[in-house]
């Protein structure tokens, strides 16, 4: 592998925060042998740290320590920085030491959003899951606009199996994020998860409606990428919703004309898996699967 | 390729017809004819260079990608739009179960 191409998939990484940490970790150590930091000029610091984190993330702590020296070097007394050497710092020491470090970090500089989410981040790993909420929401009414912030909430909720909650933390993601269909996709297998059907249907096809904006050109033959889930979850609820009779907490209107949302879901499933070879297990049992139910 | 020759050929006849005019004009001036314009042949030359020239950026030019935000949506993955950086948990159990040889490099 040659270093343009990896300079320019780690460049790839680190605007799509993408969590690939062996990968980065591999193109990394390419860069880092073959001279490439001269190479990067400006962007070598932002690189380093993408290395170190997917060096800690794989274990390879030497080459941490390796890129944190070469960036405390050029940036003493960074607060992104000492972020860095706070995550350095949760691998090896034990949590109370880390939450002593970002507490006196904290109350030295309290908006710092970047060592105020590691100090949630830790109180969420050891338990403290209450404490963690709490101070998350306070973050969340400082800064309404990190998305992330409200992301992790979500999570946090539907870790302890607050559906409500989450979809309320997820109707604010919605507000300061709506053109995402990732984001809609999530709120409609929350509704789901929750038991309120017919949101969980309208969620999904407002999904299916953002795949093809364009309503000139003519929708795409195959579903690909998050269709496909948004389209099993239509089958799942048009499954649900002629079987039993649903109530939604929410007050949803239940669709009308349930079989034919139920017999377009086969159809496009059908054209995905259809197409796949004969050899494909998925494909035969997720073909079997629409056939039976 | 070929857009490439193109462009080469359509600047070569830009450049010969700009060469020829600037002889022609200094043989103009040696003579002390100054009203008379520049031939036929020379502008006639400077407007294929222009013609080629445009035809061969359009062939050279590199492929079209698609604009609409759904297309672009649809090679994304739910790992990338929900990675939450921010909260990311970098540690695991290395630590504690191989002790002081977790870490190291082989």
């Amino acid at each position: 592998m040659d270093l343009p191409s990896a300079l320019q998939k780690l460049s790839t990484f680190r605007a799509r925060n993408t969590r690939a940490s062996q990968e980065t970790f591999d193109k990394g150590l390419v860069v880092l042998k073959g001279n490439g930091l001269k190479k990067l000029g400006d962007e070598s610091w932002s690189f380093l740290e993408q290395l170190a984190l997917a060096a800690i993330d794989v274990g390879r702590l030497d080459i941490a320590d390796r890129c944190l020296q070469l960036l405390t070097d050029k940036f003493p007394g960074s607060p992104r920085l000492d972020c860095l050497h706070g995550i350095r710092k949760e691998v090896t020491e034990s949590p109370a030491a880390v939450l002593l470090y970002y507490g006196k970090l904290l109350q030295a500089d309290p908006v710092n959003v970047a060592l105020w989410k590691r100090k949630i981040s830790v109180l969420r790993r050891i338990g403290r899951i209450d404490e963690a909420v709490a101070e998350l929401i306070e973050l969340l009414d400082t800064f309404y606009t990190d998305v992330e912030g409200w992301l992790e909430l979500v999570d946090m909720y539907c870790s302890v199996h607050q559906y409500i909650s989450s979809l309320q933390s997820l109707s604010h993601v919605l507000l300061l994020a709506p053109q995402n269909p990732f984001h809609v996709l999530r709120f409609a297998e929350t509704a789901y998860t929750a038991g309120d059907i017919p949101l969980a249907m309208k969620s999904f096809l407002n999904v299916i409606d953002m795949a093809d904006a364009d309503e000139d050109a003519p929708a795409e033959q195959v579903p690909s990428g998050f269709t496909i889930r948004a389209w099993f979850g239509i089958k799942q609820c048009a499954c649900r919703l002629q079987r039993e009779r649903i109530t939604s907490p929410s007050q949803t209107a239940v669709p009308e004309h349930v079989q034919l949302f139920d017999e377009l879901a086969t159809e496009r499933l059908k054209t995905v898996y259809a197409g796949r070879d004969k050899s494909d297990k998925e494909a035969t049992e997720v073909l079997e699967w629409l056939a039976r139910v | 390729m070929f857009g490439r020759l193109l462009i080469v050929l359509g600047a070569a006849a830009l450049l010969h017809a700009a060469f020829s005019t600037y002889e022609h004009l200094s043989y103009l001036k040696a003579l002390g004819r100054l009203e008379e314009s520049v031939p036929n042949d020379v502008t006639l030359e400077a407007l294929v260079g222009l013609f080629l020239g445009i035809l061969g950026a359009s062939l050279d030019a590199p492929a079209l990608k698609e604009i609409t935000w759904a297309s672009e949506m649809k090679k994304r993955s739910i790992d990338e739009m929900d990675s939450r950086l921010g909260f990311a948990n970098w540690s695991n159990r290395g630590s504690t179960l191989l002790g002081e040889s977790y870490g190291k490099g082989q």
